[in-house]
């Protein structure tokens, strides 16, 4: 069977590549909005809208009584729930169960799992993935300086219910440790209500590689290959691709192949992504986080292997079987993923919003953009500031980074008080360690300082 | 002038309509060719209410002339997504009615949402102008549920204003 609506619980660029993903299937699709996000909305997206609420998140597209009572009135048999906001809140998909309204996505249980960091690692390492050294569940002050002391620094304090790059703080040395400690349980209890903290070794510079998976209700799961995620500036991803410049295919088999071994035992359904850390020097990789939702950088995978990741999630949420098998999934390529933000690189990437007078997304061959953004949509303050994402397409790294820098070089964005990291972005992707495909998780740190000290009054 | 009804024509000829319809004559007239408004007032029968509240939430829909402090059209505004009941119970008259007297905070009807009673109070003193959704509707987040105006002393009010109204 296939939804004959759905409900698309999100904003933005995700909740437009939802939409378009209902119509190829023939679902009705109902868009919901905040009131900052009107004009952006009413009469743009989806087949209907639904005012949820006021401009601020947490009454509108974090307010799950809103999103369900909107999905019930108006009829939707699921709710797609996209990638941030309440993706990954085992309640909401709770509730939705409780409503008679599919979640898309997996079942509650396995997203508190994945929720719970010092839970998920436990889980991952009894199913046999490899985790760094550090403590499985919360601890206090005493035991988390032994075990920071055993693991050896630098250490990474987490918070367990943190997620998004938010609530984990390194600690280098010794003496800076009771300070770290103290402040992310704090920060913990702030963001997340919840300061549990959990501790690893750090890696100063790593490989961010992660697996897409797959998998239906019916016992099928398969992976669609890797992305590396490298280019990081303080655990937000700037830039992406399919497949990883860095690993071998024999590598690639076993990271894969612990992605299926950690997504089965879990009980895992619908699209997923396990994330590793890989160790430039010894090859080792290491299980981090599991995301139980789509990602932004989903793109990518669907350029190199033909398949679209959130049709297959809307199937799969009405029970068919996967559309493909293992040996289906055959990439081909390389793809880049660009994420323009409107943010002002030389001034510590603050947030820019502002209206957009000009807005000409890049095109022509193997040029994907995905955005919400047209000329005359007002970039809001309230939420993220991701305007559009650009995906280039080559048959090799080379050729995929040279289209990449013609389409950002095309692509025109301009407003009073609009920023975006096109330009940082193209210095990035230039630069020799990112061309050669040896950058590491410190490469951004790095060119960021290589762009020269920043004007008086900059935000750190 | 040429032989074509002009807008302030067709105002005029609304307005005409309404006088017959209203209960006594009109006191004040005010007719608008700029956004086609018509305000007709008549002297109000029965004690003159307290001074209401001159100010109008900012969200309001254009329909207060440039001197109409006093006898402004305030709309009720669903507060969450729900669905809208004008009645405390099944069988239990409506809150309000037009016409109705309201108090500032008065309840005037009960948005319920996940099953929760959220009760819908008027922000302004004044009276019912029109119940602009059903028993029962389902409603949205800000929709207008009513209209209420801000009566001067010893007046009511009738407004007609084409379009600009969901």
């Amino acid at each position: 069977m296939r939804f004959r609506s759905v409900l698309v619980a999100n904003r933005g660029e995700i909740a437009v590549r939802v939409v378009r993903a209902c119509r190829e299937l023939g679902i009705r699709s109902i868009a919901v909005y905040s009131t900052a996000d009107r004009d952006a909305v009413l009469g743009r997206l989806g087949d209907e809208q639904v005012h949820i609420g006021p401009a601020p998140a947490r009454r509108s597209y974090l307010n799950a009584a809103a999103l369900i009572e909107a999905a019930v009135q108006r009829g939707a048999e699921a709710v797609h729930p996209g990638y941030g906001f309440l993706s990954e809140d085992p309640d909401f998909a709770a509730a939705c169960a409780d409503n008679d309204l599919t979640f898309v996505g997996p079942p509650p249980e396995v997203i508190s799992r994945f929720g719970d960091k010092a839970a998920a690692r436990t889980a991952m390492a009894e199913a046999g993935l490899p985790i760094l050294p550090g403590t499985g569940t919360a601890v206090e002050e005493d035991e988390a300086r032994a075990a920071a002391d055993r693991i050896g620094y630098p250490v990474i304090i987490k918070a367990v219910a943190g997620g998004g790059g938010r609530g984990m703080e390194i600690v280098t040395e010794p003496g800076a440790f009771a300070a770290a400690y103290r402040r992310t349980r704090d920060t913990a209890r702030a963001l997340f209500g919840d300061d549990r903290v959990c501790l690893e070794r750090f890696l100063t510079a790593a490989h961010h590689i992660e697996v897409q998976v797959l998998c239906d209700e019916h016992g099928n799961a398969v992976h669609l290959g890797l992305r590396d995620c490298s280019a990081q500036r303080r655990r937000q991803k700037l830039v992406e691709e399919s497949p990883s410049p860095v690993v071998s295919p024999e590598l690639a088999d076993r990271i894969t192949a612990a992605a299926l071994r950690g997504a089965r035992a879990a009980g895992y359904r619908g699209a997923g992504t396990f994330e590793f850390l890989l160790d430039p020097a010894s090859r080792d990789f290491y299980f981090m986080e599991a995301n139980c939702r789509i990602q932004v950088e989903h793109p990518v995978t669907e350029m190199v292997t033909g398949v679209d990741l959130v049709r297959e999630q809307l199937l799969i949420a009405a029970g068919q079987p996967l559309s493909i098998r293992q040996e289906d999934v055959r990439p081909r390529g390389v793809a880049v993923e660009c994420r323009i933000n409107a943010e002002d690189p030389d001034h510590g990437f603050a947030p820019a919003p502002g209206p957009l007078v000009e807005f000409v997304p890049p095109g022509g061959p193997f040029v994907r953009v995905d955005t919400h953004a047209y000329p005359g949509m007002t970039v809001t303050p309230h939420y993220d500031s991701l305007i559009a994402k650009v995906i280039c397409w080559g048959p090799d790294r080379d050729t995929a980074l040279d289209r990449m820098d013609r389409a950002l070089a095309e692509l025109r964005v301009a407003g009073p008080g609009v920023r975006t990291t096109t330009g940082f972005l193209r210095e990035l992707i230039a630069h020799p360690l990112f061309r050669k495909g040896l950058h590491t998780t410190s490469l951004v740190d790095r060119v960021v300082a290589e762009r020269g000290p920043q004007p008086p009054g900059a935000h750190p | 002038m040429n032989d074509q009804e002009s807008p302030l024509d067709q105002l005029r000829n609304t307005a005409a309509m309404l006088f017959e319809l209203a209960p006594h004559t009109p006191s004040r007239i005010r007719l608008r060719s700029g956004d086609a408004s018509i305000e007709v007032h008549w002297p109000q029968a029965g004690p003159a209410p307290a001074t209401a509240p001159a100010t109008a939430p900012a969200p309001a829909p254009p329909l207060v002339t440039e001197e109409a402090a006093d006898d402004t059209l305030v709309a009720v505004r669903a507060p969450l997504l729900g669905t809208f009941y004008r009645s405390p119970a099944p069988e239990a008259p409506p809150f309000v009615t037009p016409g109705d007297k309201v108090e500032k905070g008065q309840q005037i009807g009960i948005v319920e949402s996940m099953k929760l009673m959220n009760p819908v109070e008027s922000a302004v003193a004044g009276t019912v102008v029109e119940v602009l959704v059903a028993d029962a509707a389902p409603v949205e987040f800000d929709q207008v549920l009513l209209t209420v105006t801000t009566a001067g002393a010893g007046d009511g009010c009738a407004e007609v204003f084409p379009g600009g109204r969901s």
